[in-house]
């Protein structure tokens, strides 16, 4: 026995356990270890929509200017280079990196002539008007533009006077001073101006440069007898707010330059209107007030079919007046500056401000974002300049906007909406997560309510009722409908049966309320055969039986349906729906889904639960059988209650089939991110949603970003049922399957 | 009833010196049952037997003899495996069981049965008594209480699980589930009971309590007992039949048959000389 042969084949056998168990070891933990490490890289890929922004502060040194008298800031898209204007008309590039002065140039301004008021014309440009004094209205140009030499990029710094506008009726010493001057220049070739002089005055003055005419109008009279406060055009031009002193607000109409129409006027505070700011796409507008409070307003149709600006959001309120608002030229964010210096980073759809900057104790004079809004500077009164580098990729999402109903522009009620991408640079990506896991949820609905009896019932009778030689045909043959590729039934029932199905809608529904009476009706007449007769019938003759009365339905249904159709629904039931129950019938709807889907999931919920039924012990069958029940009742009490941990977690694994199936939604629903119950719209389903929108989306944009989480969600769902299912199919074994 | 009888029994006795069997009144009687689960091959051959009620009726006999498949006759047990054939009569009562006015429920009611090997329902030691009268109608919840005490009372098992009526079945020993399921067999208040080798899977105590159990069901049921044991076909039956190959080779009183068998095959096996 102890021989060294032996010994070493012990040996042998000791190590090849060994290797086998780290292998087994290490395979187990693999596996687990890489589905944590799925969830962390989605968790990764998705964590930055809520995480706040971040910002680094780079001092600059004191600007080359003596203090006070800067009006205004610029940046180049690169943030290489920066620009202010000082009063008395000099402007000074320099290079953001040393301070040290790029190009200078000035303004020709009359001696004792200084400018007063500075506007910026289009978001992200650097076209202004400038207001002097003495009465002067002067447009100019800064450009920076960058110049490529071999591999080094240089920023070519000019400056251009485009236009100098005196304005009329001047006063006879001073001049006409003005104030509260505005300025845009759309796409279209029109220049916008508004100011108030020193009577108080609004005067607007138009440029169409197509047309090389000019157009004045003084509108202080639809006004009424108040002081305004600030005034400001849409960057279109076509809108002109005004704010007043007491708080009042005026909304004019300039599409027609020839004719200024005051749309609506109203109060909501009696606080003066201290800054009107439009964010991008011309429909938010953020009103700043001198008590320090920010309210969000857009127009909104109302009952009457008019708009009216809608106040969306109070943002927190600040301690002081508000005295600047700039809105993002990228996005619909903003930042507003008030009189204790404080600045803050806000967010219109997330109704949040995102950042604080406690900047000096020093005044701020001006502060500009950055083209790419990924930065701003910001110039005090002692002329020192700081730059803040912004790290805000995804200002757009918070957990309200990716799960909440949002307000957006152009909606009359707050919504969950998932629109991630549309025709312009100004369209508001809008991320709700819900439709999308609605529109799952629902496609997952009406699947198993179609899917779950039909399999059920099916693995009841070829478990328990079907002659053994049918059910071994049976079993297999549903079997191998898993093996369908799932774009094959996407493709079958997107393009096939759904104009199918809506072609003869009619016929599919009497077929729907036919087939079950005509069955129960077969059932009562195999009935009637004396049992004597019956019982000399192969086993299972009773499906031969039905199947002609299943024909004769299906012919009854087929050619019949299109007169009950002329009779009861005036020959078009798609057309009666619509009309008579408002229900709008797409012709890939949930029913289709549901129908294409639950073909997906039978034969898993089938095999499974087939499998559970058939491992019940004949025993215990024997046993009721045995104590008088009937082969229904000893299935239903005591085979079903057995086997119901099996077919829970046989439920359950269609149902993490369902949820995450993606060509059959993706072919047949349609798409369409809307929640809606009925079963004859379709859906967006998140899995779909996934697939569609991956190809388009930007490598780490927000959209990118927004479709991790989407996938992270379906991982938590399906994670989520599969361990409900085995916790619940456990308790149910422990509980009826000890056998 | 009796008058209703058609089997001559005399013709369905072995021997003739007899006289006990045929002062009983017969339950259960067969008329050449032949019982075929593959054709041509059959597993009863000619069985003649009658077998008298209240009393304790023993099968014994090699395995493969058919002692099982005779008594799942009695109850159409075998019908649940396809492609089987019976030919001959099987009367209980009287009545042919396999005739159309028969529902295949109440002839399981009325007869009542015990599997070789335990089988409780996965559910409470309640439910499990219940069942029967469940399936059959009775909804009655005081009447439901009444039968599952009187039957665990019958199965000699109240005492033991009275406390727990609503623990899982599954929980029970293997003999009190044996127990349970005789109980459970009760509760239909049958008239026939048959056991298949109830005590083979059993330790010798609990088969002792089963046996015990036995001879309380003996005068108020007919019990059918098929088992390889043959002393416990002496302790407990008042009739033993004897088979082989499909054939009834004797039936007589327990005690004639053990001490004074007519076939000199039953000698040879209760002696132990084959088996």
């Amino acid at each position: 026995m102890n021989s060294p042969d032996s010994s070493k084949y012990h040996k042998k056998i000791k190590r090849s356990n060994d290797i086998a168990k780290i292998i087994i070891t290490v395979g187990g933990y693999g596996v687990i270890a890489s589905i944590v490490l799925i969830l962390m890289f989605l968790l990764y890929e998705s964590l930055p929509l809520i995480i706040s922004p971040s910002v680094d502060e780079k001092d600059l040194g004191i600007a080359d200017s003596k203090a006070n008298d800067i009006i205004a800031t610029g940046l180049d898209r690169y943030t290489e280079v920066g620009y202010f204007l000082k009063a008395k008309g000099q402007i000074v590039f320099f290079y953001l990196a040393d301070n040290s002065t790029a190009y200078k140039d000035s303004i020709s301004l009359e001696e004792s002539e200084s400018i007063i008021s500075f506007e910026k014309g289009t978001l992200g440009k650097d076209i202004f008007a400038v207001g002097t004094n003495k009465g002067r209205i002067i447009t100019a140009e800064a450009k920076m533009s960058p110049e490529y030499h071999r591999n080094s990029r240089t920023i070519k710094c000019s400056f251009k006077t485009n236009e100098i506008y005196t304005v009329e009726n001047l006063e006879e010493n001073t001049g006409e001073e003005i104030s509260s001057l505005d300025f845009t220049e759309n796409e279209d070739g029109f220049n916008y101006w508004g100011w108030v002089n020193q009577k108080g005055e609004l005067k607007l003055r138009i440029y169409d440069s197509d047309e090389e005419e000019y157009y004045s109008h003084n509108i202080t009279s639809m006004l009424g007898d108040v002081n305004i406060s600030s005034i400001k055009f849409s960057s279109s031009g076509e809108l002109l707010m005004v704010g007043t002193d007491k708080g009042d607000m005026f909304w004019f109409d300039l599409s027609d330059p020839e004719d200024v129409l005051l749309k609506d006027n109203w109060r909501f505070s009696n606080s003066k209107i201290t800054k009107l700011e439009f964010l991008i796409g011309d429909n938010s507008l953020l009103i700043g007030q001198q008590d320090g409070s920010l309210t969000h307003w857009f127009p909104v149709r109302k009952k009457d079919g008019d708009f009216k600006f809608t106040r969306i959001n109070d943002f927190e309120k600040q301690n002081s007046k508000i005295t600047s608002i700039q809105a993002s030229p990228r996005n619909r964010s903003f930042f507003t500056i008030n009189e204790d210096g404080e600045i803050y980073l806000g967010y219109s759809t997330t109704k949040s401000i995102q950042l604080k900057l406690d900047h000096t104790e020093n005044k701020i004079i001006s502060a500009t974002y950055s083209p790419k809004a990924d930065g701003l500077i910001v110039i005090d009164t002692r002329s020192e300049m700081i730059y803040y580098s912004i790290d805000n990729d995804h200002p757009e999402t918070n957990l309200n906007t990716l799960f909440g109903k949002v307000w957006y522009e152009g909606y009359e009620n707050p919504a969950f909406v998932w629109q991630t991408t549309g025709g312009s640079d100004e369209f508001e990506s809008k991320f709700s997560l819900i439709p999308l896991i609605f529109g799952t949820l629902k496609g997952t609905f009406y699947a198993m309510i179609f899917s779950i009896p039909l399999a059920l019932l099916t693995a009841i009778y070829v478990s328990q009722f079907a002659p053994k030689k049918w059910a071994r045909i049976i079993k297999p043959t549903i079997e191998i409908m898993a093996a369908l590729p799932s774009v094959v039934i996407g493709f079958l029932a997107g393009l096939y049966f759904s104009p199918l199905f809506e072609k003869h809608l009619i016929t599919a529904f009497a077929l729907l309320i036919l087939i079950p009476i005509v069955f129960l009706m077969s059932i009562y007449v195999w009935k009637l055969i004396p049992e004597n007769r019956r019982l000399r019938f192969p086993q299972g003759a009773h499906l031969v039986f039905i199947i002609p009365f299943l024909a004769a339905s299906f012919i009854t249904a087929i050619s019949f349906a299109p007169y009950f159709e002329d009779l009861l629904f005036n020959g078009n039931l798609n057309q009666w729906l619509y009309n008579t129950l408002a229900i709008n019938y797409d012709q890939r709807n949930s029913f289709v889904v549901g129908f294409a889907l639950g073909f997906a999931v039978i034969p898993i919920i089938f095999t499974i639960s087939e499998d559970a039924l058939s491992n019940v012990p004949k025993s215990l069958t024997s046993a009721s059988l045995a104590l008088g029940a009937s082969q229904w009742q000893a299935v239903m009490k005591i085979v079903l209650p057995a086997a119901a941990g099996g077919i829970f977690a046989a439920i359950m694994l269609g149902l993490g089939r369902a949820i995450g199936e993606t060509m059959i939604v993706l072919m047949a629903t349609g798409n369409t991110p809307i929640m809606d119950l009925s079963p004859f719209n379709g859906f967006r389903a998140m899995s779909a949603a996934i697939a569609v929108e991956i190809p388009e989306a930007p490598v780490d944009g927000t959209l990118y970003r927004v479709l991790f989480l989407t996938a992270l969600m379906l991982f938590i769902f399906t994670f989520v049922i599969n361990s409900f299912a085995a916790w619940i199919g456990d308790k149910l074994r422990k509980k009826y399957a000890r056998f | 009833m009796s008058d209703k009888m058609v089997v001559d029994i005399g013709k369905a006795l072995t021997s003739e010196k007899i006289n006990s069997i045929n002062e009983e009144k017969i339950i259960i009687a067969t008329e050449n049952l032949n019982f075929y689960y593959v054709a041509d091959k059959p597993a009863l051959i000619d069985v003649n037997i009658a077998i008298p009620e209240k009393k304790v009726t023993a099968f014994i006999g090699p395995s493969g003899c058919g002692k099982s498949t005779l008594l799942r006759c009695f109850n159409r047990m075998n019908d649940l495996i396809p492609d089987i054939k019976v030919h001959g009569k099987i009367l209980i009562d009287g009545d042919d069981i396999h005739s159309n006015n028969i529902r295949l429920e109440d002839l399981r009611k009325k007869v009542g049965m015990v599997f070789q090997r335990s089988n409780p329902f996965p559910m409470s030691i309640y439910e499990n008594v219940a069942f029967g009268p469940k399936v059959n109608g009775e909804n009655s919840k005081s009447e439901l209480d009444a039968v599952v005490e009187s039957s665990l009372v019958q199965a000699d098992l109240w005492r033991e699980v009275k406390d727990r009526l609503n623990d899982s079945a599954l929980d029970l020993s293997g003999g009190q589930q044996q127990r349970l399921c005789i109980a459970r067999a009760l509760a239909n208040k049958p008239d026939i009971i048959l056991m298949d080798e109830p005590a083979s899977a059993l330790d010798p105590i609990s088969t002792g309590k089963i046996e015990e159990t036995i001879e309380e069901l003996r005068g108020n049921y007919t019990v059918v007992i098929v088992t390889h044991n043959m002393q416990q076909a002496a302790r407990v039956s008042d009739y033993t039949a004897f088979m082989m190959v499909g054939e009834l080779v004797e039936f007589n009183d327990t005690r004639s048959l053990f001490t004074n068998p007519n076939k000199k095959l039953t000698e040879e096996y209760i002696t132990g000389r084959f088996g």
